[in-house]
């Protein structure tokens, strides 16, 4: 285990000038994502991928992860301001974050949000150290059946959370898994799925499939939209006075700020939900739990903050499981795995006893990130305010350029481009069709391991499934699996008939 | 909707079972699990969810006496296409031209294509990306990367 010099090396490494630049290039470029409406984080980060393959392994995920929490920060600058959020996970700060900065107060709106998320954030960050290093440790422990059985749990929990129908979850789910296992079979050699293309030898190429289907989709459904939703106003900042935070203001938001970390740290922690759920869950609970329920929607800055603690603190919680487990909880976690996968290093449990530094890097590096994100969003505030008014026309052919060119420059050439064409015709009908996204991403990057686990476990077993019964972890994670998708599968025949007995009764 | 897309999906599978995944999913001995295995159980999963969906959907739409298929709106599926032909158009370019050659032209048209008038905001937005890309291109030939 790694001794206590070794975190203050590591936390010495992260506040090195050369890393503190490297993340403060990825709060700022996430901010700016944040703040435009219509570019996301997932987009954010499948652009930036390409940018950092030149860097070490440590400066290119601290760069990611820099851009991820400020793209969250960011979003509310557009859902306060525009009242069109830049993140759909800051659409519950468009509840009462418009309304205030309507009635004259956009700075103090701002600053609530602000401070909320920073606050949120940094918690959920000394949350998911606390818990991923014992988690690991526990982890290091499983062999081959405990964690097929837990790779299948996840893919099944994030199928029925991610949103939208159960059943297209795990259709999307399936889609994943069988382009996981394109490419030269492990153990046989055997060529899979590859059409005779040496480009597919090492299986589907990471790069194109997330700018496919994330950054070039998303850009297809914009250009879609864009059609419909032109013209939106911006609120502008004024000079008045009145309109600054105090600390007595603030100090009053901060039990919801508590609360609702607590309820996005939760909701991270747990594959599949992601931060949509976690703002409205904690909105949710503000509004219950206040003396003045009426006034939420209103410009309450309780529900400002209720909705960015807990929109912020999803993200490093949702951390938890992919550095404990190795499990992607999220788009921006499986991400992540793609981007430690480019640069060799095999992120989950085994983190933590082939690179610990690094993971203690990390950490000090996040942490330096949420307090970035603080300066960076207090001393921009005007700046970003103003970036919320560049039009979608001009960012969307700059995005699509983006992606091409980041395939380009990373040598992919024709069947980069024609791969990254085909994955955005497939995430185009996945975002249309309300396919689970996660599911079809997140299975995509955990089959190798799925099936490295099974395959070592069908040797081990002989083929005789009684030997679960020796391994309880493994036995009572493959009983929660069929548990769980048997009350998923009832819960979705119940609102199928409840839809069909209101349809009937119309 | 979903009775269609549940269908297409069914049929995706369909074909992955009967033809893909057996031709092309890997041969070959192995010692406990065969290579094509968790591709075909994938497929399996694909077909009996998309199958149920459509079914569950088909029930619906013939509870609620809804039409099955609806002729989709030319000028609707033109605004849906026209991008996908521009990006494929900009692709095929790509792979005759140098990319920093035909961003500009590919950033340009597509500005003015979306209403964009004013010269300078179309000049700029199609130069600056271009040029960036022209330098980091540069500096990764200097270092040797490229």
């Amino acid at each position: 285990m790694i001794g206590f010099d070794a975190i203050l090396s590591s936390f010495a490494a992260a506040l090195h000038y050369e890393s503190i630049a490297i993340i403060l290039g990825g709060v700022l470029l996430g901010y700016i994502v944040g703040v435009i409406p219509g570019l996301n984080r997932a987009v954010a980060i499948a652009i930036a991928i390409p940018l950092t393959f030149y860097m070490s392994a440590y400066a290119a995920i601290a760069f990611l992860i820099g851009l991820s929490k400020g793209t969250a920060a960011g979003s509310a600058v557009s859902a306060i301001l525009l009242n069109t959020p830049g993140e759909p996970s800051s659409a519950a700060t468009c509840l009462d974050g418009f309304p205030m900065a309507r009635a004259g107060k956009p700075r103090k709106a701002l600053k609530v949000g602000l401070l909320a998320s920073v606050v949120g954030d940094l918690l959920a960050t000394l949350l998911l150290i606390a818990v991923a290093i014992p988690f690991a440790s526990v982890a290091l422990k499983f062999g081959p059946y405990e964690l097929a059985a837990i790779l299948i749990f996840a893919l099944v929990f994030i199928a029925g959370m991610a949103g939208g129908s159960f059943l297209k979850g795990l259709a999307a789910g399936g889609m994943g898994v069988i382009l996981g296992t394109v490419g030269l079979d492990p153990e046989t050699g055997a060529a899979r799925l590859t059409f005779g293309y040496a480009e597919l030898m090492e299986g589907v190429p990471i790069l194109p499939l997330v700018i496919g289907t994330l950054a070039l989709a998303e850009m297809f459904v914009q250009l879609d939209e864009y059609r419909r939703n032109k013209g939106a106003s911006v609120i502008k900042l004024s000079h008045d006075k009145a309109d600054d935070l105090s600390f007595q203001e603030f100090k009053a938001t901060l039990p919801t700020v508590f609360k609702s970390t607590g309820v996005g740290a939760f909701v991270g922690a747990l594959p599949g939900l992601g931060p949509s759920v976690g703002a409205f869950m904690a909105y949710g609970l503000a509004k219950r739990s206040a003396k003045d329920p009426d006034s939420f929607g209103k410009g309450n800055p309780n529900g400002i903050a209720a909705a960015e603690a807990a929109d912020n603190a999803v993200i490093p919680a949702s951390y938890i499981p992919l550095f404990g487990l190795g499990i992607p909880g999220s788009v921006s976690a499986a991400l992540l795995v793609g981007a430690f996968m480019i640069h060799g290093i095999q992120v989950g449990p085994l983190m933590l006893r082939d690179h610990p530094e690094m993971l203690f890097t990390l950490f000090s590096g996040m942490i330096v990130a949420s307090l970035l994100m603080l300066a960076v969003g207090w001393y921009g505030l005007r700046i970003f305010a103003k970036v919320t008014s560049v039009p979608p026309h001009i960012v969307i052919p700059v995005v699509i350029f983006l992606c091409l060119a980041g395939i380009q420059v990373q040598g992919y050439g024709t069947f980069g481009l024609v791969t990254v064409f085909a994955f955005a015709i497939f995430g185009y009908f996945l975002k249309k069709f309300d396919y689970s996204f996660v599911t079809f991403l997140v299975a995509f990057i955990v089959t190798p391991m799925l099936e490295m686990n099974l395959r070592q476990a069908v040797i081990l077993s002989g083929g005789d499934i009684a030997i679960l019964l020796n391994r309880p972890i493994a036995l009572a994670f493959v009983v929660f699996t069929a548990l769980m998708a048997l009350h998923l599968g009832w819960s979705g025949y119940r609102q199928w008939r409840q839809k069909r007995l209101e349809a009937s009764g119309n | 909707m979903n009775f269609w897309s549940g269908l297409g999906v069914a049929a995706l599978a369909v074909l992955l079972l009967t033809w893909i995944i057996p031709t092309y999913g890997g041969r070959g001995f192995a010692v406990g699990m065969h290579p094509r295995t968790l591709a075909t159980l994938g497929a399996w999963v694909m077909l009996a969810c998309a199958l149920a969906l459509a079914l569950l959907s088909a029930i619906a739409l013939l509870r609620r006496r809804l039409a099955f298929f609806r002729l989709p709106e030319l000028g609707h599926l033109w605004h849906q296409t026209w991008p996908f032909l521009f990006v494929l158009g900009f692709i095929v370019l790509v792979d005759r031209f140098p990319l920093t050659w035909v961003a500009p032209f590919m950033i340009g048209s597509l500005l003015l294509l979306l209403g964009e008038r004013r010269w300078h905001v179309v000049l700029l937005t199609a130069v600056i990306p271009a040029l960036g890309l022209y330098g980091l291109t540069a500096h990764l030939m200097r270092i040797g990367v490229v």
